[in-house]
């Protein structure tokens, strides 16, 4: 039958039932196959897939791997690494994930990962090997689990003009009743737990035991009343800091520097007591469904260029040793970096890893005591 | 001798006529596809919700042995009830307002316009074509620190200070529930509403009744149908509400949906947050059971 035929019938009315019904037939089978063709296409040239941080999702992080494959590759966002966790355990695979490496060795211990090929890295030899030898890295032949990517510091942000500092900064500034209703909080255990514990005085190589565990939910119960929000959203803590909503925040170094940028008053604070640092890198899934392009996306990732934005826009650390060669020793230090980590890392507090029962009781206990229990 | 081909199409022909014949096959056959959803899509997900909500966490797997620890924990632990009781109260309300808020604009409808009605219910849930989450997101910037109506008092000069309590509270979450499902409350209203027989309105005023005991005698009582569903539409799904709360609820705002969320999530306890999906479903449908009695109870005192 001629579509034209059809549409004049339609026009003069005198379509048939079963003409009518033999097209909607055709319309419906033409439907249902048209999503598997496309989805077909799609995975012939399927990108790979990036589980990361919110706020990684920018091209300049990706230029090298761009020019190779024609497009960014695909995101999915997490706002906390247990969740990330959570989510791949559930079945959801992905090529390269974005955890710490306070997570890495519980993520390792799941099986869901392999280690990665270094020689098939450009930039491997850049890599500062101070990043790479983290405890629990080293898997089979030489090979480690996570190639390191950024480093920086949880610490304060606070706006010079509304908070009044008395001798030096410390982490007293976000448990100040002074404050009370005009602090944020980062809602993931994994940042704020250690930074609690830090104003408690817990070492953290005895954070796992049971009076380490009662200080530190002691000190996020007391704060508990001053706190506006929790949230792991770092634009909600941004616009609070810049409204004035809120006078001081946990944040990581990119909300100062951002801030910092549209000339807001604010600094990154060097509490007295030690910042919180950690080291974050990329991770390979075992059953990554483009292995290629997951190389290609960690090591443009690595690459000087990526580095170089990296520092400058976010204020964070970079696991190349190049990327700071642009940057003179005054602007790193204001950036509160340094081209060696190995400064930054020993002066601020390292995270270290746990088992998974110790992650999930801290987890359990932060949202208890978020939720005012 | 008697081959298969030849009872072949004896057996199709009884089948045929058996089902042709039956009314029950015939109804199923017509559900079928929606059956098959249902099960797949309802019944195999609570069937596997009950089985792990009697597990236990164990690391990263699952202690099969079956308990009932996580229900005693949901009834014991303050946290649950506390939340519960919260989540109950805020959908309560915000069922409550917006009800109160649709059934005049149903009422207009219904009643007072008598040309293009189609497009005047079409206008009122125009709002509503935009997605959930931006609704949400607008109602950020409406009553955030920096926001529409801080603003506007402050230039007034109403206020010294910007309103701290309209956004991080259970207010906000209020507000927001209210109006982001007020669809769900006016077309169900509209509906009801526009079936009363209006000779019935006349036959009251000719009898005596005053507007108000007319809408008390014969217009709320007819309309009843419509107010019990748009509660139903608006209270059950607010009161497992995620995303309302967690952006806008701040610490004190926190309802039920967003623990079962942290359970499946960061606590890593899915055996828990099953109990309390469970839990939430037993309390929502016991609660539906009583409104419903006593609505009945209601219209059975008004008619």
């Amino acid at each position: 039958m001629d579509v034209i035929d059809q549409l004049n019938a339609v026009k003069n009315g005198n379509l048939s039932r079963r003409a009518f019904q033999k097209s909607l037939l055709g319309l419906g089978i033409g439907m249902m196959t048209t999503p598997f063709t496309a989805s077909r296409a799609a995975a012939q040239d399927g990108q790979g897939t990036l589980f990361t941080w919110g706020g990684y999702d920018v091209p300049e992080l990706y230029t090298n791997y761009e020019a190779a494959n024609g497009a960014l590759p695909d995101f999915a966002v997490f706002g906390g690494a247990e969740d990330a966790l959570t989510r791949m355990r559930s079945g959801f695979v992905v090529d390269v994930a974005h955890p710490c490496h306070t997570d890495m060795v519980r993520w390792v211990q799941t099986g869901l990962f392999q280690p990665i090929d270094t020689s098939r890295l450009s930039n491997w030899g850049d890599v500062l090997p101070e990043l790479v030898a983290l405890e629990g890295n080293q898997a089979e032949g030489g090979r480690p689990w996570m190639v390191p990517f950024d480093w920086g510091g949880t610490s304060i942000t606070y706006r010079t003009d509304l908070v009044e500092i008395e001798g030096e900064e410390s982490w007293d500034i976000l448990w100040d009743e002074r404050y009370a209703g005009r602090i944020g909080m980062l809602a993931s255990g994994g940042d704020a737990w250690w930074c609690a514990a830090i104003k408690a005085g817990v070492p953290f190589d005895q954070i796992a035991t049971e009076m380490a565990f009662e200080k530190t939910s002691a000190a996020l119960r007391e704060q508990r009343p001053l706190v506006r929000v929790y949230t792991d959203d770092t634009t909600t803590l941004g616009q609070a800091l810049s409204s004035g909503e809120m006078v001081a925040a946990m944040t990581w170094n990119s909300t100062a520097v951002e801030l910092q940028y549209e000339e807001i008053p604010v600094r990154f604070a060097q509490p007295k007591e030690g910042a919180l640092t950690w080291v974050c890198g990329l991770m390979m899934h075992k059953d990554a469904p483009n292995p290629d392009r997951a190389y290609d996306i960690i090591d443009s990732m690595l690459s000087a260029e990526a580095g170089e934005f990296k520092i400058g826009s976010y204020g964070n650390g970079h696991s190349n040793g190049k990327s700071f060669e642009k940057f003179t020793d005054e602007e790193l230090q204001g950036l509160g970096l340094s081209a060696n980590p190995r400064d930054i890392l020993d002066a601020g507090q390292f995270s270290i890893p746990q088992e998974q029962e110790w992650e999930s009781r801290m987890n359990e206990t932060y949202e208890l005591i978020k939720a005012g229990f | 001798m008697v081959s298969v081909a030849d009872t072949e199409p004896i057996a199709r022909g009884r089948f045929a006529r058996w089902f042709r014949r039956s009314e029950a096959a015939q109804g199923y056959a017509l559900m079928s596809p929606a059956l098959l959803v249902l099960i797949i899509g309802i019944a195999v997900p609570l069937i596997i919700l009950v089985v792990m909500s009697m597990w236990t966490r164990d690391g990263f797997g699952f202690d099969m042995t079956p308990t009932i620890a996580n229900y005693q924990r949901a009834a014991t632990e303050p946290i649950f009830g506390t939340l519960l009781t919260r989540s109950f109260f805020v959908s309560g309300l915000a069922t409550f307002f917006t009800v109160l808020l649709c059934y005049p604009m149903a009422y207009y409808v219904a009643f007072h316009v008598h040309r293009n009605k189609m497009l005047w219910i079409v206008l009122m849930t125009l709002p509503f074509w935009t997605s959930y989450l931006l609704r949400v997101f607008a109602w950020r910037v409406i009553l955030g620190y920096e926001g529409v109506i801080n603003s506007a008092f402050l230039s007034v000069g109403w206020i010294e200070a910007p309103l701290e309590f309209l956004l991080y509270s259970q207010t906000a979450v209020i507000i927001t529930l209210a109006h982001a499902w007020a669809a769900f409350a006016i077309l169900p209203l509209y509906v009801s509403l526009e079936k009363i027989d209006k000779s019935l309105l006349e036959a009251a005023t000719d009898l005596g009744d005053g507007p108000f005991k007319r809408f008390m005698r014969i217009t709320l009582p007819l309309s009843m149908p419509g107010v019990i569903s748009a509660c139903f539409l608006i209270f059950i799904p607010t009161t497992g509400d995620y995303i309302t709360p967690a952006l806008l609820g701040g610490p004190d705002g926190v309802m039920i949906g967003n623990l079962i969320q942290l359970q499946f999530g960061p606590v890593n306890n899915w055996p828990m947050g099953s109990a309390l999906s469970i839990v939430l479903m037993a309390w929502i449908a016991a609660l539906a059971l009583v409104f419903l009695f006593l609505t009945r109870k209601a219209k059975d005192h008004l008619a």
